[in-house]
């Protein structure tokens, strides 16, 4: 019985059904690959500053001026240490040049790009201020102007 | 003398219990969404305390850890598949913990990372070759003791317990409602993580467990994993109190320390960083045995941290071995911070390849005899068992649909 069966399912008819299923995969397997590469740019979108990245970027630089801004109030109370002062100073301080960077050169679309820009010179700012406050971690009354300028820059709550 | 080596266990186990991703991904969720993740905490402490429990007690009535339980209950094909799984997932959380240490070290010394991460390696490994097994349990695990800190520093800061009490009560209530998930399944993956589980069995085989310590077993893990899970609470309200009011995403151990300077000052800073370091290094610890102890288990090498290290060679090597490729990715400049993030993810998706096998034999009688799985053993294990299934599932997706929790 069941070398029947065998015979069967490898007969013409049997061999042109396993290759149209093949096709069928094959085609399935090249839409699977299509989509997955869609959804790879879309994740990385092509290195476009679009409006939905702008924000993001946005709300991430001010994250960094807030978080900044606190660092600085402690150092002008003399409530942190210089070496933690110093090397997360300097640790915010690269987030925000790497924004600077990122935002003055990427693509963008016509309609946001002075926004785009305008976010670059603020993460510029933003590492300016933090690249004083990594160099002088000791340093309370340039701390407390750190601090304001801090606030200035940033949209913190 | 046996209340006192109980208490023993669980101070360390409460120090224990925190490692780099509890720390991420808790003070992260609460700067997100403040108070309203903390039920998920609480779901995840559950799950480790059923499963805990279910690992000690195989491995103190069959004497066998869970690599034994997979190889024979699996096979060898499908054990090993759960094998690479579990190596890779404990490697990268490996070479996070080891991003954390140096991190640490240098937020207190100011030296250059590079160099640290290679101090902190070779501390570590002295510590490993040098010291008895239930030493390092306990001088880390009460280093981690240092964590506490952030209760003080989550009191000083004022929340609203209210809300924080609002936050044990499972909701859903948010804009993003893909980016809550990602922050559940993350919470969920650093609380079940496997290689405590991989750890936690074998140190019972280690110590030498019999069915006379079963309720040692238990107590350890309902009492330690419990108060453990209280730091996580604690790491989210201060979250949720201090990062979120002031607009802040964390994304480095030194923004979590800050949780402690901003209420508590310098003395808040540097316990919060010692506590850090003793927790991620008690962890960078634990995974280095776990995954000598898996691969030495599943192959039936000589294993144990009880046998002088040339007494154990291949397992030894197997130490280093796992030690010195996470040095080397540390060393490549990956941020650990974000590395802990795919590591948890990533662990999360070999949950049920580690926890399948525990079940399995906690039920099964001709291992287990009169100990095996009762009733409400069983409901929790397989009611979590459904839990980690959904979790493993959704959790790849959703790190690509948020972006790794971005939105």
């Amino acid at each position: 019985m069941l070398s029947v069966v065998r015979r069967v399912r490898v007969g013409p008819a049997a061999v042109r059904a396993r290759h149209e299923r093949l096709a069928s995969y094959r085609t399935a397997l090249g839409r699977l690959i299509v989509v997955a590469a869609f959804l790879a740019l879309a994740g990385c979108n092509g290195g476009t500053v679009d409006r939905h990245a702008l924000t993001k970027d946005g709300e991430a630089i001010d994250s960094l001026a807030c978080e900044g801004r606190l660092l600085a109030h402690d150092i002008a109370a003399g409530r942190s240490t210089s070496r933690f002062a110093e090397v997360h100073s300097g640790t915010l301080r690269q987030r925000a040049s790497n924004f600077e960077d990122a935002l003055s050169e990427r693509p963008t679309v016509a309609v946001i790009e002075r926004d785009v820009r305008a976010l670059a010179r603020k993460a510029a700012r933003l590492a300016s201020l933090l690249e004083q406050l990594h160099r002088q971690p000791d340093d309370r009354a340039s701390a407390r102007r750190i601090e304001l300028g801090l606030g200035e820059a940033g949209d913190c709550p | 003398m046996k209340i006192f080596s109980v208490a023993l266990g669980i101070l360390a186990a409460i120090g224990g219990f925190v490692d780099i991703g509890d720390i991420v991904f808790n003070v992260a969720a609460g700067a997100m969404f403040g108070y309203d993740l903390l039920w998920v905490v609480v779901v995840g402490v559950g799950g480790i305390i059923v499963y805990s429990e279910m690992c000690g007690r195989v491995a103190a009535v069959s004497q066998k850890a869970v690599f034994d339980a997979v190889r024979e209950r699996v096979g060898f094909g499908a054990g090993l598949v759960t094998l690479i799984g579990a190596e890779l997932t404990t490697l990268l959380t490996l070479t996070a913990e080891i991003g954390g240490v140096a991190i640490c070290l240098q937020l207190l010394s100011g030296f250059g990372y590079r160099w640290l991460v290679l101090v902190g390696v070779v501390a570590l490994a002295v510590v490993v070759w040098v010291t008895p097994f239930e030493w390092i349990e306990r001088i880390f695990g009460y280093g981690g003791l240092c964590l506490l800190v952030f209760a003080l520093a989550a009191y000083e800061l004022h929340p609203d317990w209210g809300a924080v009490a609002n936050g044990f009560v499972p909701s859903i209530e948010t804009n993003d409602t893909l980016v809550f998930l990602f922050f559940a399944v993350g919470l969920l993956g650093a609380a079940m993580t496997p290689y405590e589980v991989y750890f936690y069995s074998s140190g019972g085989v280690e110590e030498g467990w019999t069915p006379k310590d079963l309720g040692v077993n238990r107590a350890n893990a309902i009492i330690g994993y419990s108060l453990g899970g209280i730091l996580s609470v604690i790491l989210m309200i201060v979250g949720g109190t201090l990062f979120l009011l002031h607009g802040i995403e964390p994304e480095s151990l030194a923004t979590v320390a800050l949780g402690a300077e901003v209420p508590l000052g310098t003395i808040g800073l540097l316990v919060a960083l010692v506590g850090i370091l003793f927790a991620v290094s008690g962890a960078a610890i634990d995974t280095v045995f776990a995954g000598a102890y898996n691969i030495s288990q599943f192959f039936g090498w000589e294993w144990g941290r009880y046998r002088s290290n040339a007494g154990a060679p291949r397992f030894t090597a197997a130490w280093i071995a796992m030690l010195l490729a996470a040095c080397a990715i540390v060393l490549t400049g990956v941020d650990p911070v974000q590395l802990t993030e795919y590591a948890v993810i990533f662990s999360v998706v070999a949950l049920p390849l580690t926890y399948l096998p525990i079940l399995l034999v906690a039920n099964d009688r001709a291992y287990m005899g009169s100990h095996a799985n009762g009733p409400i053993a069983n409901i929790l294990g397989i009611g979590y068992f459904v839990v980690i299934m959904v979790v493993a599932v959704s959790a790849i997706p959703l790190l690509i649909a948020t972006n790794v929790g971005q939105g």
